[in-house]
């Protein structure tokens, strides 16, 4: 008798699953095949993988290409269209530009659209306190912009009631709720997806995505312009440098040391620089988890430490003396990334070194090569002091 | 028993009038009578309908259904292992639910991805409903294997236990964006289910407080003890997978849409007892229901009340609120 309870219940639990199955048929998954037309010109693209902008008669098409599917698939389309009157195809998300009020969930937009001049139509953010943008702290205090809370589970109705023309909302590999309501109720998101692209100058060049909606792609490309001359002048600059020193990055949280993969944004950041990362060749994209004992054999020899989170040689000893076993800490060429931090929080490395490669590369080069920047001051990194300065 | 229906009467006025105000708070600026206005009529602005009709509407009915769910939940279990602590979670249904969304986040950027793309928000309810259906099958086989209730009892805090640990060692090896998504899901929302996900909550949860309905006389007996129960001529072990499919349903299903919420199952039926001084599941099993109800409803209001520019989390709210009305009870009757 039991045995077929248990029967019916599986049977109910199986119409539960077709029920769901027959729920989602809804994908939201675009397909740009339908759109078969001959854009008239494109925008030139050269470091980016991930989003596409061409010109039609009429309109614009921004494509965001979905990095987690291995079929040409996108992630999001686009419309921009100047004119209401505009005929448009029939599978994508359609902007009336320029924009002239979004939501920002994301910290690095912030720096793009302050490079565009486009920060006074920003009407919410999530993460108040961790800002650091000077202005955009300030407008938080008067109220004209608002604290959307927490970027991972941002305020519906506050978002809702600021009623902004787009919001940017970071894309993951699932969907979520928040998205899905706000496309519901007839807001676009403008996913931000500049963060899986590795190279720091692809990251930077998602200006360009960002400035389609706005209408300022020539500046957006004079700025990226500017940028990446800046960047490849560095690094034609430390092209001959005598030594190659070797680094390690990362820092020890909760028992679990993250350092970047071989194809990651850092271990590229440090080629560029002329720095000998000793995961170059690993394969990942991501961080690696490593415990300190790994750290310690592996990386004991590295002549620099970048991305520390202490501010003093003295907090590095008092939290673990096993810190001290480290080439890098002796020579103390230990650097941590609290140039420009809040006191709530905030720290500019989050949020404009996304638009500023050209400075991050200059930072790194300062610290392994002051010789060739003699007159640049860091404005990420920072050099660990022996003491704190309440303890000089 | 006239005193019983004035009671009743008085809770679903307080369940109509805590429904009604959970639709009036909320972050945006929107007065009572706007509210009041978009919910009949229309109210000329399509943000306010759209937040009151389309987001407050929906959470407000998930947290009538989610309390109702989570307490007869606890209420089942507790009857069923005679154990005051009982609740929803001893099964380890929420465990299994919250290690197949782990599952799913972790796994959302590889291989599998067209796959849980073309499912949109929907993936994640349905990786909960297979982690907390997995847990459930587990357990069936055993408790239609098993003569003890409280071996049953152990092994489903096992399997929790199990569960909760898989998803540790999921959480160690994935990135810390991921890791924010998982631990954002075990916050509980009760916002998250939309117009076009409430049929399939109500169905699951609606088919299994009906059937709990049917067992009033069964949990009565149950409550002196297994072997009186079965000298009455209950098949025991019947009831008994009735009882835990059940619970793990309704609860599987709520944890799925909501995240793990805590404390309203364990608390709710305990309450209820002290509320109308009786153990009898005529009266206790509807006055779980309501109160759950009501209670989520008045944790989603509180929840509202902005701390720090930020509304809190309804898992924290639920914990923190409802554990003072607790310690009043038992300072009051002395007992649970």
């Amino acid at each position: 008798m039991p045995l077929r309870k248990n029967k019916l219940l599986l049977l109910f639990l199986l119409c539960a699953v077709l029920f769901l199955a027959w729920n989602c048929r809804s994908g939201q998954h675009q397909d740009n095949r339908e759109d078969e037309a001959k854009p008239l010109s494109s925008v030139v693209i050269q470091y980016a993988k991930g989003f596409k902008i061409d010109h039609f008669a009429h309109y614009t098409r921004v494509i965001l290409h979905n990095p987690w599917s291995n079929t040409n698939e996108s992630y999001a389309v686009y419309y921009l269209y100047r004119d209401s009157s505009t005929l448009l195809p029939t599978n994508g998300t359609k902007l009336k530009i320029p924009l002239s009020s979004l939501t920002v969930n994301t910290f690095s937009y912030l720096a793009f659209l302050d490079l565009l001049d486009e920060q006074g139509a920003i009407t919410g953010v999530t993460d108040g306190f961790r800002i650091y943008h000077p202005g955009i702290l300030q407008k938080l205090r008067t109220g004209e912009i608002t604290d959307l809370g927490d970027p991972f589970h941002p305020n519906v109705e506050k978002t809702l009631a600021l009623k902004p023309q787009a919001v940017i909302s970071s894309a993951y590999a699932q969907r979520d709720n928040y998205s899905e309501r706000l496309i519901d109720a007839g807001f676009p998101i403008i996913y931000s997806l500049e963060w899986m692209e590795n190279s720091p100058l692809a990251r930077a060049e998602w200006i360009k995505m960002i400035a389609a909606f706005f209408d300022k792609e020539a500046t957006a490309d004079s700025i990226f312009t500017e940028i990446e001359h800046r960047y490849l002048q560095l690094q034609e600059k430390i092209k001959n440098v005598s030594t190659q020193y070797t680094v390690m990055t990362g820092d020890n949280f909760q028992g679990t040391w993250y350092v970047p993969g071989g194809k990651s944004f850092n271990a590229i950041l440090f080629r560029d620089a002329q720095l000998d990362y000793l995961f170059k060749n690993n394969r990942e994209s991501g961080s690696i988890g490593l415990d300190i004992e790994s750290v310690l054999t592996r990386f004991g020899k590295a002549d620099y430490w970048f991305g520390c989170e202490a501010d003093t040689y003295a907090e590095l000893a008092d939290k673990d003396a096993k810190y001290l076993l480290l080439e890098s800490v002796k020579k103390r060429q230990v650097f941590n990334n609290h140039n420009r931090v809040t006191p709530s929080g905030g720290n500019d490395y989050f949020e404009s070194a996304v638009a500023n490669p050209d400075l991050l590369l200059s930072d790194l080069v300062k610290a392994a090569y002051p010789e060739i920047l003699p007159h640049y001051s860091f404005t990420y990194i920072k050099p660990l002091e022996e003491l704190s300065a309440r303890e000089k | 028993m006239k005193n019983k229906t004035v009671i009743f009467i008085l809770l679903i006025i307080l369940l109509l009038v805590a429904f009604i105000g959970d639709l009036f708070t909320g972050n945006a600026p929107i007065s009572p009578g706007e509210a009041w206005v978009a919910l009949f009529g229309t109210s000329g602005d399509t943000i306010i309908d759209e937040i009151i009709r389309n987001y407050r509407l929906p959470k407000a009915i998930t947290a009538v259904i989610a309390g109702s769910a989570l307490s007869l939940s606890g209420l089942l279990m507790q009857t069923l292992f005679r154990n005051p602590l009982a609740g929803p979670d001893v099964l380890g249904v929420s465990a299994g639910a919250g290690l197949g969304v782990a599952l799913l986040t972790m796994l959302s950027g590889t291989a599998v991805y067209p796959f849980i793309a073309a499912m949109g928000s929907m993936a994640q309810i349905v990786a909960a409903i297979a982690g907390a259906a997995a847990v459930l099958i587990l357990i069936l086989g055993v408790s239609a294997r098993i003569k003890d209730s409280i071996t049953i009892l152990v092994l489903g805090m096992i399997f929790g236990y199990v569960a909760s640990a898989l998803v540790t060692i999921l959480q160690s090896f994935s990135d810390p964006d991921s890791l924010k998504v998982f631990v954002t899901w075990t916050f509980g929302s009760l916002g998250g289910v939309t117009w076009n996900k409430m049929p399939l909550l109500l169905m699951l949860v609606s088919v299994g407080i009906m059937l709990a309905c049917f067992l009033q006389k069964t949990l009565n007996s149950l409550l002196l003890g297994e072997n009186y129960a079965m000298s009455t001529g209950l098949n025991i072990k019947r009831a008994r997978v009735f009882i835990i499919a059940i619970a793990a349903i309704i609860t599987g299903a709520v944890t799925a849409f909501t995240g793990p919420i805590a404390f309203v199952g364990v608390v709710i039926p305990h309450f209820a007892r002290a509320f109308f001084g009786t153990v009898n599941h005529k009266t206790i099993l509807p006055a779980t229901l309501l109160l759950g109800s009501i209670l989520l409803l008045t944790c989603d209001i509180v929840s509202q009340i902005p701390v720090a520019g930020r509304t809190l989390p309804i898992n924290a709210v639920t914990a923190v609120f409802g554990a003072p009305m607790i310690v009043w009870i038992v300072l009051k009757r002395k007992k649970l």
